[in-house]
């Protein structure tokens, strides 16, 4: 496998590190390399958040995700969008909450912007909006074919306290299922 | 039974670990980003050991409470950020002359004063090698993957008590963040290596912490253990009792340095990453480590063959490797997260002034594109 960048972006707060943890150690538990960096500011609450995660077969030394390499990124937040979109490849792909983030005609032109309202979906169909960091996990790897789905799951149980095991796996199989509708949705609109 | 194992962990949360592996039992702290998960572990830590790890009321009183743990004689522990080292500063340097035996992690950010607190900076070399006035000698290690981040903090502890001093560690933001995969030492190996402080067992009648030879560190009992001394941080005698003598205060100053000085052997560690066959010798430690090892192999793959020297002992510098280095390199680079404490170093050790340097003070990290294109320019 070729070296795989990922960069997760919001505001302060959301809860977006946590993934970045889980796909490093699902990919190290594998027997790879998994790396993860966070950079945020030292507003307390609403600063921009960017996670970057890479996974390889082999050694990473580098931790952060270089501008203009990183495959696939995602983003719950606006200002945080706007601030890192430029990082991603010509190509890339950007999943945005369409209610949050508000990409120009010309983002759409040169990246693959997927619309998945995550914020939403983690309070009104799980009930539990802190579970948008495992959305946001299930998304990234339906689209990305990043890890071993089982040893990712396997992965955040262990992270997560026993009592939320359900409603996170709930938003895992959630996450899935609307990354995988947006996948169709790409194809046919490519077709 | 393998010596080693993989964990999955943060800088910050291995030093942490390393510190209760090798036997640590206080932490005396106060939180600071970017170091704060260094206590957050210790907290949940040092009880299971045992111990305890109290957050003081601001960092002056917790290296203060540090330091009377390890006159108590147990292991002891602060952790911080450049600020906290700057308030810290006047209890160092009692630590360096009343010989006290301290770990004090410091987790590089962006500065002077409060600065950039959450970017990464390798902005506080020269501070530790003299935090606070006077003179003695500093011993700093700068661990440069997350598995130093484990072995050095190890190494501190064995070091603090071997020279009786405190022993700087500088993480910096990057490291102490970075969450990551680290191939470190067993706990059993860690602890069947763990060399603690000498102790005096005779009479107490004849027990003369500072009566030591001219390089070696004071032997300082435990407190409250029958054995009675005097702790200062005034010029003091073979008692510890304060003495303007002045044969006795040019030699306790002359022996604070010639006890390091005299055993830098024990002290030197530095990696050397495909220096063998190189034209072009980089220098850098800590974090940006990282960012030059990715750019030594992608300038190799152009054909371009340079490599890494890193300390990973700061101070003392390795300054005899760097003097054989700049004779035998007319292409030096040096690169850092500041602009240009350890160059100065390195300068100096080399006795030279012709060698270039890369710096960066805006709180972001090196990139390997970064180091590429300056040897492409400078060289």
């Amino acid at each position: 496998m070729s070296r795989i960048v990922m960069r997760f972006t919001g505001v302060g707060g959301q809860g977006v590190l946590l993934a970045g943890e889980i796909f490093a150690a699902a990919k190290i538990k594998a027997g790879g390399f998994g790396v993860k960096t966070a950079t945020y500011t030292s507003q307390v609450r609403g600063g921009p958040t960017v996670v970057d995660i890479q996974l390889d077969d082999h050694e990473i030394w580098y931790p952060y995700a270089i501008d203009g390499q990183i495959d696939f990124m995602l983003s719950v937040a606006d200002k945080s969008y706007q601030l890192f979109k430029n990082g991603v490849r010509e190509g890339g792909i950007i999943v945005i909450d369409p209610n949050l983030v508000y990409p120009t005609e010309e983002d759409r032109k040169k990246w693959k912007i997927i619309e998945i309202p995550i914020i939403t979906i983690a309070k009104e169909e799980v009930g539990v909006v802190l579970t948008q960091s495992v959305i946001a996990l299930a998304i990234a790897n339906t689209i990305m074919h990043a890890v071993d789905e089982k040893l990712l799951i396997d992965t955040m149980l262990s992270k997560v306290p026993p009592k939320f095991h359900e409603a996170n796996l709930k938003a895992y199989e959630l996450g899935k299922k609307y990354a995988l509708e947006a996948l169709e949705k790409l194809e046919e609109a490519k077709a | 039974m393998s010596d080693t194992r993989e964990v999955i962990s943060s800088g910050n949360e291995l030093a942490a670990l390393a510190a209760y592996d090798s036997g640590c039992l206080f932490y005396g702290g106060y939180p600071i980003t970017p170091s704060s998960e260094v206590m957050h572990a210790m907290t949940d830590l040092m009880p299971k050991a045992g111990g305890a790890a109290v957050q003081m009321e601001d960092e002056i009183g917790g290296v203060a409470a540090a330091i009377g743990a390890a006159m108590a004689g147990v292991r002891s522990m602060t952790a911080t950020s450049g600020p906290g080292i700057s308030l810290k500063a006047e209890n160092l340097g009692l630590a360096q002359m009343a010989e006290v035996p301290l770990v004090v992690v410091n987790v590089m950010r962006g500065g002077p004063s409060t600065g950039l607190p959450t970017r990464v900076a390798q902005g506080d070399v020269a501070q530790a090698k003299n935090p606070s006035h006077g003179d003695y000698k500093s011993i700093t290690l700068c661990p440069g993957t997350l598995a130093e981040c484990y072995t050095e903090v190890v190494r501190a502890f064995n070091l603090a008590d071997r020279f009786m001093q405190p022993v700087f560690v500088l993480l910096d933001e990057t490291l102490g963040h970075m969450h990551a995969k680290a191939i470190i030492p067993t706990a059993e190996k860690v602890k069947s290596e763990i060399k603690p402080r000498k102790t005096f067992d005779g009479d107490p009648k004849d027990y003369k912490p500072y009566g030591v030879g001219d390089d070696e560190p004071a032997i300082l009992n435990p407190m409250f253990s029958g054995y009675r001394y005097n702790f200062t941080g005034l010029h003091h005698d073979a008692d510890g009792f304060p003495t303007e003598e002045k044969e006795t205060c040019r030699k306790l100053i002359d022996r604070l340095f010639r006890k390091v000085d005299a055993h830098r052997d024990e002290i030197e560690s530095n990696e050397e990453f495909m220096l063998d066959d190189a034209e072009i010798l980089l220098i850098g430690y800590g974090s940006a480590s990282l960012a030059i090892k990715e750019a030594v192999v992608r300038l190799r793959d152009e054909g371009i063959k340079a490599g890494l020297f890193r300390p990973i002992t700061l101070w003392p510098s390795p300054e005899k490797r760097l003097y054989e280095l700049g004779q035998k390199f007319d292409k030096v680079l040096v690169v850092e997260l500041n602009q240009g404490q350890y160059y100065e170093e390195i300068q100096r050790a080399m006795a030279r002034h012709n060698i270039e340097k890369l710096t960066k003070t805006n709180g972001r990290p090196f990139s390997p594109q970064d180091i590429i294109d300056k040897v492409k320019e400078v060289f």
